[in-house]
C-alpha cells in the first residue's frame, strides 16, 4: 500500500550540522503521529522536508505516494500546514485572509462557509471582521487552523500548533484533530508537549540529534511512562 | 491562471492598505502633472518670446524708415537693421525640454560677420540651469525608478519578514506565480501611471498623433520594465528588505548619477572641443585687419569667392560699404575651418555619448526622449546651420544693392529674406535608443530569471 | 560614558563590511573628484589665462589707428576660475567664460560648458561638492538608519539602559561615533584638496583662499552633523529598521533631488526673465528717446554741440579745439551705459528673486542651504558671476570712454587722422580681481543661518523626542 507520508533514509546536511541522519517513517491515513524532541533535534527540518521547503541531502520524502522534492508544487494540494507561529497579512481581516488562502488552494467558498470554518476553529465572531494586525497570537493560530481545515487535505503538517493557545482552545484543537483523523486525514505533529502528544497521538516518535530513536503506539503507554521514556532518551 | 489573478487582486488590496505607498503613488502622479505643466508652460513662454520677435524687427524697420526717409545706401541699412533667426520647437519639446534652455532659441543678426553673432547667449538664470528642468522626462527618467524601487524593494522579503511566506508557499502555488503576480500588479500600476501622464502630456502639448506617440510610449514602457527587471534580480537574490532597498538605491545612484558623471568627465577628456573663443578672437583679428589692408587686396580675395561682382567699380573712396562687408565676410571665411571644427567637435561629443549610453539606460532614455522631442544638441547644430544659410541669403540679397549701388527703398525691407526653423525629431536616434534599451532590459530580465531559477525561494 | 558609546559605534562601524565597502567607494570617488576637478580647473584656467594674454597683447600691438576703430576692435574679458572652484564648480559650467568688450553695446557672456555638451551634463557633474552634498548624506542614511532599531530588535538597548545610561546620552554617543566614521571618509579628500592648494604658488600665501576653505569645511561639518542627528532621531522614533530606512531615503530624495529642482523652476515661473532681444531693444529705445522718453539723442547731441560752441566762444565746429564727434560719442556712451546699468540691474534683480525662493527653501531643506553656501565660498555662485559681469562692464566703459576722450582731444577732422601705435600700449588691460571672502559672506548669511538653525533645532528638538521615546 502507499502511505500518505513516508520518509526513506531521509538525510539533511547543513553546512555546519547534520540535521537529520537517515529518517525512515511511514504514516497511514487516519494516523496522528506526534514527534517529540528538544529544540534542534530535527523536528522542523523533517516538516520542512515534507513541505518541500528544503531539499534532502540524501533519501527521499513522499507525500501521498509522490516524491516531495520532484513534485514540490503538486504535493501542496494534498497537505495543510500550521506553523508554530501563524503569521497573516496584518491589514486584511481574518475572514479575508481565510478567503485568500482558500482561493489559492483552489476553493471558492461562500462567505457563510468561511464563517463556519472560522467558528469551528474557535475564532470569536466579533474578531472575524477585524484586521489581523489587532489579533493576539492565539487568534492568528485559530485562523491558521481554519485555513488548514478548509483545505480538506489528506495530510496535516503541524509544527507546535497549540503554542499560544489557552488550555481550552488547545483541548478544542485536540478534538478537531481527532475528528479529522477519523475522517482519514494523516496528521504529523511536531511538539514539545508530551501530554498533548499522548492525548491526541496514535503513535509518538522521539527524536534526538537528528535521529528517530524510538517510535511507539500511544495506546501502549500512559502519560507518565511516556514522560519517563522521553527523559531517558534526553539524558 | 485563476490563482494568478486572485493573487493580483489581493496585491491591489495590500497596496491599498499600505498608506505610504498610496501617498507616494499619488505624489508621483501630482509631481508628474506639475512636470507636464512646467514643461508645456516653459515651452509656451519660449513660443511667446519667439512670437514677439517679429514685432521687434518691425519696430527696427520703422525706426530705419524714419531715419532714412529717402532710398538710402544699403550698407547703412545693413549695418543698423536687425533681424532674427528663430528656432521653433516641436510640441514634443514640452515633454522633454532637453537643452532648449541652455542653447539660445533665436539669433539676432545684422549683415556683419556671422561668427561674431552666432554664439550670443540668451538671458537665462544660471542657477536655474544648474537645477535643471522639472519636465515630464525628468519625472519619468528620475522619479519613476524610485517609485518602482519603493514598490518592489520588499516584493517577497516583506512576506518573509512578516512570517507569512511559509503558509503562503504551503499552498499549491509556485513561488514563480506569487512573484509573477506581484510584479504584474506593480507593472500594471506603474505603466498605467506612466501612460496616463504621457497621454495627458501629449494632449496638453497637442502633439501630432503619429508614430512618435508609439515610440515615446515604447521607450517609457521598456525603461520601466528595465527597472522592474533590476528589482526582479534583487528579489531573486532573496536578501532582507533593508538590504534590497540599499542595493536598489545603489543601482539607481550608479545609473543616474555616477555613470553620467563619470561619462561627462570621460567625454570631455576624450573629445576636447576646440574652444569657441579662439574662433571669435581670430575672426575679430581678421575683420579688423581688413581696415588696415590695401582695399584692392581685400577686394581681390572677395572676388575670388564672388566672381560675379568682379566687374564692379574699383574702390577709390576712403570708406565704402561694399568693401566693409567684403572684409566682414572674409573674416568669417578665415575662421571657417575653426567653426567647422567647433561644431564637428560638439557633434562628436554627442555621438560618443550616443555610443556609450548603453552603460546607463537612464542616459539612453533621456537622450532618446530628447532626440524624439528635437531638443538636444544635434537639433541646435542644425539650427545653427540654418542660421548660416540665412546669413548667406541675407548677404545675397544685399550684395546687388551694394555692388550695383542701387539705393535701398522702403519697399525693399519687405522683400528681405526671413528665417524660420522648426526642430525635427531625430527619430533614428530614438529608435536606436529603443533597441539598446530592449537589449538592456532583456539582459536584466534574463539574469533575473536565471537567478530566480538557480535559487529556490526560501520561505524563512 | 558618551565616549565609550561613541567608541563602540565607531569600532562596530569600522568592522561592518558594508560600511567599509561603501565608504571605500565614496572615498575613492571623492579623491577622484578632487583630482578631476583640479585637472579641469587647471586646463580651463590655463586656456583662459592664455586667451586673456593673447587678446591683451593684440590690443597693445595695434598699429596706428583712429581711437574709435580701437573702441570697435575692443577686447575680451575672460573669467578666471576662483581658487576653490575645483571643489565646487557651482554655476561655472552654465555661465559663459568670455565676453566681448566693444563700443556702444554690452555683449553676453558666451561659450558655457553646458552649451558645449549634450544633455548628458544635465545629469549633474561629479564634483567634490556633489559627493559631499548628495552622496555623503546617503552614506549617513545607510550608516545610521539602524542605529536604534537594531539595538531595539536585538534587545541590547534594554541592556544598555539598564546600566544607567539615559537615552539622550546613548544618542549623543552614537552621533559622536558616526561623526568620527564620516570624518574618516571625508577627511582625506579635504586634506588632499588643501595639499593641492598649498602646492599652488598663487594660493599658498593667499589668506583669503584659506579662510574660504576653512569656512567650507566648517559648513560641511555642520551639514553632516545635522544629517547624522536627523538619521539617529528617525532611527530612535521608528519601530522597524525598514521603516526608518524608507523614511530617511524619502527625505533624501525629496531634499536632494526633487525640492531643489522644483523651487528653481517655480522661481523662474513666478518671476519671468526678459529675453535678451527685448532687453536690447528696450535699452536702445531708452537711449534713443531718452530715459524719460522726452530727451531724444539727436537733441542731446545738438545741445551738447551748442554748449561747446558757447563755452569756447566760437561759431563753428572747425574752430573748436576738441572733436565734437568724440564728445558726442562719450555722452552717448555714458547715457547708454546708464540705461544699460538700469536694465542689467533689473535683470539681476529678477534672477535674485528667482534664486531667493530656492534660498529661502534652505530653511526647509538643509541641502538648499549648504549648496549656496558651498558655491559662495568656492566663488562659483551667482553673486560672483554678477561681480565678474560688472567688472567687465566697468572696464569696458572706462576703456571706451578713454578712447572717446582721445578722440575728442584730436580736434576737428579727427576722422582723417590716426593715433600712434604707442597710445594703445599705455592703456591698461582687463585684470579681474575676485572679491574677498568678506564680500561673499554678505550674500551667504541666509544659508549659513539656515544651516545653523537646522543644526541647533535638530539637536534640541530631536533629542527631546528621543527622551520621550518608549524603550520597548
Amino acid at each position: 500500500m502507499t502511505y500518505l507520508l513516508e520518509a526513506k533514509d531521509l538525510r539533511k546536511q547543513y553546512a555546519d550540522k547534520l540535521a537529520l541522519r537517515g529518517l525512515n517513517l511511514q504514516i497511514e491515513a487516519g494516523e496522528v503521529f506526534c514527534l517529540l524532541g528538544q529544540n534542534g533535534a530535527g523536528k522542523s527540518t523533517t516538516i520542512n522536508l515534507f513541505l518541500g521547503f528544503i531539499e534532502p541531502t540524501a533519501g527521499a520524502a513522499y507525500l501521498n505516494g509522490l516524491e516531495v522534492a520532484a513534485n514540490s508544487l503538486k504535493i501542496k494540494q494534498y497537505l495543510a500546514y500550521i506553523p508554530e507561529n501563524v503569521m497573516l497579512y496584518p491589514h486584511l481581516t481574518g475572514l479575508e485572509n481565510l478567503a485568500l488562502f482558500s482561493s489559492l488552494a483552489g476553493f471558492s467558498y461562500k462567505e457563510s462557509e468561511l464563517l463556519a470554518y472560522l467558528d469551528q476553529a474557535g475564532l470569536p465572531a466579533e474578531a472575524v471582521r477585524r484586521r489581523v494586525g489587532t489579533y493576539s497570537k492565539g487568534m492568528r493560530q485559530k485562523v491558521g487552523i481554519a485555513i488548514a481545515v478548509a483545505k480538506h487535505a489528506k495530510v496535516l503538517l503541524l509544527d507546535e500548533p497549540t503554542s499560544g493557545l489557552d488550555p481550552k482552545a488547545s483541548n478544542e484543537f485536540s478534538e478537531l484533530l481527532r475528528q479529522l483523523s477519523q475522517q482519514g486525514t494523516a496528521v504529523f505533529m511536531a511538539t514539545h508537549d508530551i501530554f498533548r502528544a499522548k492525548e491526541v497521538g496514535t503513535r509518538v516518535g522521539i527524536m534526538r540529534e537528528g535521529e528517530l530513536v524510538d517510535v511507539r503506539p500511544t495506546a501502549a503507554l500512559n502519560a507518565n511512562e511516556l514522560e519517563q521514556l522521553y527523559l531517558t532518551y534526553m539524558q | 491562471m485563476k490563482i494568478f489573478w486572485i493573487l493580483v487582486q489581493y496585491e491591489w488590496r495590500h497596496f491599498r492598505a499600505a498608506k505610504g505607498l498610496v501617498v507616494l503613488t499619488g505624489l508621483v502622479l501630482l509631481v508628474g502633472l506639475y512636470g507636464i505643466y512646467y514643461g508645456t508652460t516653459e515651452l509656451a513662454r519660449q513660443r511667446q518670446h519667439l512670437a514677439e520677435l517679429p514685432a521687434l524687427a518691425r519696430h527696427n524697420v520703422e525706426e530705419l524708415k524714419t531715419k532714412f526717409p529717402e532710398p538710402a545706401d544699403a550698407g547703412e541699412i545693413g549695418y543698423y537693421h536687425t533681424t532674427f533667426a528663430v528656432h521653433h520647437p516641436l510640441p514634443w519639446a514640452g515633454l522633454s525640454l532637453g537643452q532648449r534652455d541652455v542653447n539660445p532659441y533665436y539669433v539676432k543678426l545684422r549683415l556683419l560677420g556671422l561668427q561674431g553673432q552666432l554664439y550670443a547667449a540668451e538671458n537665462v538664470n544660471p542657477t536655474k540651469m544648474l537645477s535643471g528642468n522639472f519636465d515630464l522626462a525628468f519625472v519619468l527618467v528620475y522619479l519613476f525608478p524610485l517609485l518602482i524601487i519603493a514598490l518592489c524593494f520588499n516584493l517577497l522579503s516583506s512576506e518573509r519578514e512578516q512570517g507569512i511566506l511559509p503558509l503562503l508557499l504551503a499552498q499549491p502555488v509556485s513561488a514563480g506565480v506569487v512573484v509573477g503576480a506581484k510584479l504584474t500588479f506593480r507593472v500594471g500600476l506603474v505603466l498605467g501611471l506612466a501612460w496616463l501622464l504621457s497621454a495627458v502630456a501629449m494632449g496638453w502639448a497637442r502633439v501630432p498623433l503619429d508614430g512618435r506617440v508609439g515610440l515615446w510610449l515604447a521607450l517609457v514602457t521598456v525603461y520601466c520594465l528595465f527597472w522592474f527587471g533590476v528589482a526582479f534580480i534583487v528579489t531573486a537574490w532573496q536578501r532582507p528588505s533593508a538590504f534590497n532597498a540599499v542595493a536598489l538605491v545603489g543601482v539607481w545612484l550608479l545609473l543616474l548619477v555616477l555613470v553620467p558623471g563619470l561619462l561627462n568627465v570621460y567625454v570631455a577628456a576624450k573629445r576636447p572641443v576646440p574652444q569657441g573663443i579662439e574662433l571669435t578672437v581670430k575672426q575679430r583679428e581678421q575683420i579688423h585687419g581688413g581696415w588696415d589692408k590695401p582695399k584692392a587686396e581685400t577686394m581681390n580675395r572677395f572676388f575670388a569667392l564672388y566672381p560675379q561682382w568682379r566687374d564692379t567699380a574699383t574702390i577709390k573712396e576712403r570708406f565704402v560699404w561694399r568693401w566693409y562687408y567684403a572684409f566682414q565676410h572674409l573674416g568669417d571665411q578665415s575662421v571657417q575651418p575653426l567653426a567647422a571644427a567647433y561644431s564637428t567637435g560638439l557633434r562628436q561629443r554627442y555621438e560618443l555619448v550616443e555610443t556609450l549610453n548603453w552603460l546607463s539606460p537612464a542616459i539612453n532614455v533621456q537622450t532618446s526622449l530628447n532626440a524624439l522631442a528635437g531638443s538636444d544638441l544635434p537639433t541646435h547644430l542644425a539650427f545653427q546651420q540654418s542660421v548660416v544659410r540665412y546669413h548667406d541669403a541675407l548677404r545675397a540679397y544685399y550684395y546687388p544693392f551694394l555692388f550695383n549701388k542701387t539705393p535701398f527703398a522702403h519697399a525693399d525691407y519687405a522683400r528681405e529674406p526671413t528665417h524660420t526653423f522648426t526642430s525635427t525629431s531625430e527619430t533614428p536616434t530614438a529608435v536606436q535608443g529603443l533597441w539598446k534599451l530592449l537589449l538592456s532590459t532583456g539582459v536584466v530580465g534574463t539574469v533575473g530569471l536565471l537567478l530566480f531559477r538557480a535559487r529556490p525561494i526560501q520561505p524563512r | 560614558m558618551i565616549q565609550s558609546i561613541a567608541q563602540k559605534e565607531f569600532i562596530s562601524t569600522l568592522r561592518d563590511r558594508r560600511f567599509v565597502v561603501l565608504s571605500g567607494l565614496l572615498l575613492a570617488l571623492l579623491l577622484a573628484a578632487t583630482l578631476v576637478g583640479r585637472g579641469s580647473y587647471r586646463t580651463l584656467q590655463h586656456e583662459r589665462m592664455v586667451a586673456q594674454q593673447t587678446v591683451n597683447e593684440q590690443f597693445h600691438n595695434q598699429p596706428n589707428r583712429h581711437p574709435h576703430r580701437v573702441a570697435h576692435y575692443g577686447s575680451f574679458a575672460f573669467r578666471p576660475r576662483a581658487g576653490l572652484s575645483f571643489l565646487d564648480a557651482g554655476l561655472d559650467s552654465f555661465t559663459g567664460a568670455s565676453v566681448f568688450l566693444e563700443a556702444h553695446q554690452q555683449n553676453s557672456v558666451n561659450f558655457s560648458q553646458a552649451q558645449q555638451s549634450g544633455s548628458l551634463i544635465r545629469f549633474g557633474e561629479l564634483t567634490v561638492a556633489f559627493v559631499l552634498q548628495v552622496l555623503v548624506p546617503l552614506l549617513i542614511v545607510f550608516l545610521c538608519f539602524s542605529a536604534f532599531t537594531e539595538e531595539r530588535e536585538t534587545g541590547t538597548l534594554k541592556l544598555l539602559l539598564s546600566q544607567g545610561v539615559s537615552m539622550r546620552r546613548v544618542a549623543w554617543g552614537k552621533i559622536a561615533g558616526y561623526g568620527r566614521a564620516v570624518a574618516l571618509v571625508v577627511g582625506p579628500a579635504l586634506a588632499l584638496a588643501a595639499w593641492l592648494l598649498f602646492g599652488e604658488e598663487e594660493f599658498a600665501h593667499n589668506p583669503d583662499v584659506w579662510v574660504r576653505l576653512a569656512l567650507f569645511v566648517a559648513g560641511y561639518a555642520v551639514y553632516f552633523f545635522l544629517w547624522i542627528v536627523g538619521a539617529v532621531v528617525v532611527s530612535a522614533r521608528q519601530r522597524h529598521a525598514r521603516s526608518a530606512l524608507v523614511l530617511l531615503l524619502g527625505c533624501w530624495m525629496l531634499g536632494c533631488i526633487i525640492l531643489p529642482k522644483a523651487t528653481a523652476n517655480l522661481g523662474a515661473t513666478l518671476f519671468p526673465t526678459i529675453t535678451k532681444a527685448q532687453m536690447d531693444a528696450d535699452v536702445h529705445e531708452a537711449a534713443q528717446k531718452g530715459i524719460n522718453g522726452h530727451d531724444p539723442q539727436d537733441q542731446r547731441s545738438a545741445a551738447l554741440k551748442a554748449n561747446l560752441l558757447k563755452q569756447y566762444g566760437v561759431d563753428s565746429e572747425e574752430k573748436l579745439p576738441v572733436s565734437v564727434g568724440g564728445l558726442v560719442m562719450a555722452e552717448s556712451e555714458a547715457y547708454t551705459s546708464k540705461v544699460y546699468q538700469q536694465h542689467f540691474a533689473d535683470l539681476t534683480r529678477t534672477y535674485e528673486r528667482q534664486n531667493a525662493i530656492s534660498n529661502w527653501a534652505g530653511l526647509l531643506n538643509p541641502y538648499q542651504a549648504i549648496r549656496p553656501l558651498s558655491m559662495g565660498l568656492a566663488g562659483s555662485d551667482f553673486a560672483h558671476y554678477v561681480h565678474f559681469q560688472q567688472a567687465a562692464e566697468s572696464y569696458r566703459y572706462q576703456l571706451v570712454q578713454r578712447l572717446n576722450g582721445l578722440q575728442a582731444s584730436m580736434g576737428y577732422g579727427d576722422k582723417e587722422r590716426k593715433l600712434d601705435a604707442a597710445t594703445w600700449q599705455a592703456i591698461p588691460t582687463f585684470a579681474y580681481q575676485a572679491p574677498p571672502v568678506g564680500w561673499a559672506l554678505g550674500y551667504l548669511l541666509l544659508p549659513a543661518l539656515a544651516l545653523l538653525l537646522w543644526a541647533v533645532g535638530l539637536s534640541w528638538l530631536g533629542l527631546k523626542l528621543i527622551d520621550n521615546t518608549p524603550v520597548v
